[in-house]
């Protein structure tokens, strides 16, 4: 009953049109709202707007619209106020979906057997570039070092000492070192608030709430071909994606692939970006990245150990964007640090359960400490290890992960233990960590 | 005045129980199932009630007087079958008749309602609303049957005094047998005068408390807020700089104000001066919230907007809303800006349909 009183946000553009097109059709002001309300209740409901294509979502949607007309069509006693033109259309629609379910369950037999003796070949490879027209030369391929991307060191020149908002207009902010951050999607969540904890188990009193670090990410979406035939995918497939992060709230930023900084969640808000994660800088340990933790995601799939699909004004925007963040909240560089350095499974007790940037993340562009070198405290304060299946993936150990790994050895020969055991005391003080990290 | 051992039996009521004794009320018995939509203004209450294919309307002003007890006053009000109540030594006159009748009793005239919610100052609120109410809405004939009335958008002004505003409604309401559906005021508008465009564009209800906004994309209210000037405001405002009580500036705002032709007294040139006042006030809070607004989609769709209310009522007033929405940078387009087919009666009718949507 509070449905016409308390402020929503609105359904999405594509619903939006399509419903428009069918209430053309109702003259009656009292059937069309009740219809634009069901209509619009059931659209919500639904997970149409996580499909990745344009197309679709709007013929899933028509037809989503005209099945809600039983709702005004079907009163009993009363005449129908929809015109005969949607009522044409939502029958055929009905066809349509009844003719195509029956041609699949005809071609069903037929599509098993094709695939059951597709199932001993090799899957192709994901490759943003398996979507272009271009055809692929037919060469081996050949294993590809992962070589962050490079950038020229930041010029000194003319750029500002301090970063500060020079302009802003309705949906961007723009600051004085080019950073324009566009802030139609952003939302507010949760206020951040986490605890800080020290290397020897022990807890600093008080809550925070200022960001202490920054997180990077890939959104690990689909990629279209960086090629103006592309233009339109490429614009729908980040409207979509944006889309989707909005309602997750799952970063606080998004560069997408022409180097558009989008601000999702609001800085002083926790996003969902970081699952089970460990960094620690001198004695203060963080288990909780949510919170402590800005999320910085690139509009990017990263293949293990495989070249960058990120393209040059993505880097550069996310350089700036590093810079302004970091000036911000006066963010300590070794505390700008990637997911898949950070993140973790404790009920595995492994190390890389989300990968992005596990490795190739240009620190040295970013002007940054390279991460990769520095032992993970993952692995040096909790023990956690890595497995086969994470070493094909990412290629090869790192430095940092082969220095924290020694570490480990190192103690469990002083101490004359396996070094199994000494990892299982340091999983434990985790989970004794963890059980604390909440307030 | 006290309201213990009073019942609603104490009035001396014509139209109790009965709209047909509200002023300007069309309102007869009808055999079909109808609803009601409800106007709570602060200056004037307004009920529509019909189906989906016709609605009637009846007003009050929301307003009244207290005068002290006598044979000779209680005689003339009833020979003038003026609405009143007696409480203990007083006779309280309300409804429509009170500003007319004010005069004749030397009293001033005073209001339940303050910037849109229950007048926090004034001890009779709740009473003498319930009693006004009763003029207008009728006992329901089947129990549970909808009543939509209008609500502002909370505001820093009403805070807290929102919620017991609109509680106290929603008690009265049930009381009357019917189930309570509040529907904010600015989309009640839209509700009312955008059926063609899909309920998508933004109402704004210029009443006598406050101005109340509502930014519409198929009838879901993305954005609603308020602003605590109104008719009432400038009223003041004006009695204030020419020296006079603010109800003759209001009976002249009323009767005479053409805002398309210059003000040709002292009283006519203030009046354009705050109604200007106003218009660049509203303008500008309206391009502040949509900009702040985080929900509103990035939209290249233009969006209608429609002035209701009886503060937007005067001739001239949609051109100079629409002057001061043009000479500013917009972070939305503009499709056109329309004065509502009734400006008094479509917040009420927003509210009909919206009861009437409901199953």
């Amino acid at each position: 009953m509070e449905n016409y009183r308390r402020e929503r946000e609105p359904c999405s553009s594509e619903l939006r049109t399509e419903l428009a097109r069918i209430t053309d059709d109702i003259d009656d002001p009292v059937a069309k709202l009740r219809y634009l309300r069901g209509a619009i209740q059931r659209g919500d409901a639904t997970q149409i707007d996580r499909l990745p294509f344009g197309a679709v979502r709007r013929a899933l949607y028509r037809f989503h619209g005209l099945e809600s007309l039983d709702s005004v069509i079907e009163l009993e006693g009363e005449a129908t106020p929809v015109g005969a033109k949607t009522l044409a259309a939502r029958t055929r629609a009905r066809r349509f979906v009844t003719g195509t379910l029956a041609a699949g369950l005809l071609f069903l037999p037929a599509l098993l057997a094709g695939l059951a003796a597709r199932i001993d070949a090799p899957a192709p490879p994901l490759d943003v570039a398996a979507a272009s027209p271009a055809p692929r030369p037919n060469v081996p391929q050949q294993p590809v070092e992962p070589l962050p991307e490079s950038l020229p060191a930041d010029q000194p020149g003319i750029a500002p000492s301090t970063i500060w908002l020079a302009d802003r207009g309705p949906g961007w902010e723009l600051y004085s070192n080019g950073l324009r951050i566009e802030t139609t999607y952003a939302v507010y969540g949760e206020r951040r608030e986490y605890r800080i904890h020290h290397r020897d188990g022990a807890i600093e009193p008080g809550g925070y709430s200022k960001p202490i670090g920054i997180l990077f990410h890939t959104s690990e979406s689909d990629l279209w071909p960086l090629e103006a035939d592309f233009a339109q995918q490429l614009r729908r497939g980040t409207a979509g994606l944006l889309r989707y992060l909005q309602h997750e709230q799952s970063y606080n930023y998004l560069i997408d692939r022409f180097g558009r900084v989008y601000r999702i969640v609001d800085d002083e808000s926790r996003a969902n970006h970081a699952g089970h994660s460990v960094w620690a800088r001198n004695d203060d340990v963080y288990l909780d990245l949510n919170s402590a933790f800005l999320a910085v995601s690139f509009e990017s799939r990263w293949d293990g150990g495989r070249s960058l699909p990120i393209t040059r004004a993505q880097l550069i925007a996310g350089r700036n964007l590093t810079h302004y963040l970091r000036q911000r909240f006066a963010i300590a560089p070794e505390m700008c640090v990637t997911h898949g350095l950070a993140s973790i499974s404790p009920r595995q007790g492994l190390i890389g359960y989300h990968r992005d940037w596990a490795r190739g993340f240009p620190f040295e562009s970013f002007g940054l400490p390279d991460l990769y070198t520095v032992p993970p405290p993952s692995v040096t304060l909790f023990g956690f290890g890595h497995d086969d299946e994470f070493l094909r993936a990412v290629g090869e150990r790192w430095p940092g992960l082969i220095a924290a790994e020694q570490m480990l050895a190192e103690e469990a020969r002083q101490r004359g233990l396996p070094v199994e055991v000494v990892r299982r005391e340091r999983q434990a003080l985790y989970r004794e960590a963890g059980k604390s990290r909440a307030f | 005045m006290s309201n213990e051992g009073k019942t609603m039996d104490d009035r001396n009521d014509p139209g109790s129980e009965t709209a047909t004794a509200a002023e300007s009320s069309n309102i007869g018995a009808s055999t079909t199932r109808t609803r009601i939509g409800l106007d709570v203004g602060t200056s004037k209450v307004v009920i529509a009630r019909g189906d989906s294919t016709r609605s009637e309307s009846g007003t009050q002003l929301n307003a009244f007087f207290v005068v002290p007890y006598s044979s000779l006053h209680e005689a003339t009000l009833q020979n003038n079958r003026v609405p009143f109540f007696r409480e203990g030594d007083e006779l309280v006159v309300y409804g429509s008749a009170s500003e007319k009748f004010a005069h004749m009793f030397n009293a001033e005239v005073r209001r339940p309602m303050a910037q849109g919610v229950l007048n926090p100052g004034e001890p009779a609120a709740t009473h003498v609303l319930e009693t006004l109410l009763g003029t207008l809405v009728p006992v329901a004939r089947s129990p549970g049957e909808l009543l939509a009335f209008s609500v502002p958008a909370a505001s820093a002004e009403t805070g807290h005094a929102l919620t017991y505003h609109e509680e106290t409604l929603k008690r009265y309401v049930r009381e009357r047998g019917y189930t309570p559906l509040a529907v904010n005021e600015g989309l009640a508008v839209v509700l009312a005068e955008l059926a063609k465009e899909s309920f998508t564009g933004i109402g704004i209800s210029c009443g006598g408390g406050m101005c109340n906004v509502a930014v519409s994309y198929l009838s879901i209210p993305s954005l609603t807020f308020s602003l605590a000037q109104g008719g009432d405001f400038i009223d003041s405002a004006v009695g204030a700089v020419v020296r006079e009580p603010a109800t003759r500036v209001k009976a002249i705002k009323e009767e005479t104000l053409d805002l398309a032709q210059p003000g040709s007294d002292k009283i006519g040139k203030a009046l354009h001066i705050y109604y200007d006042t106003l218009i660049e006030s509203l303008v500008e809070e309206l391009i502040r919230a949509v900009t702040r607004s985080q929900r509103l989609p990035r939209s290249e769709q233009p969006l209608p907007i429609v002035l209701a209310g009886g503060t937007a009522k005067p001739n001239g007033f949609r051109e100079r809303f629409e002057k001061a929405l043009r000479q500013r940078t917009l972070p939305f387009k503009v499709a056109d800006v329309r004065l509502a087919s009734d400006p008094l009666t479509a917040t009420a009718r927003g509210a009909l349909v919206a009861a009437l949507a409901e199953r």
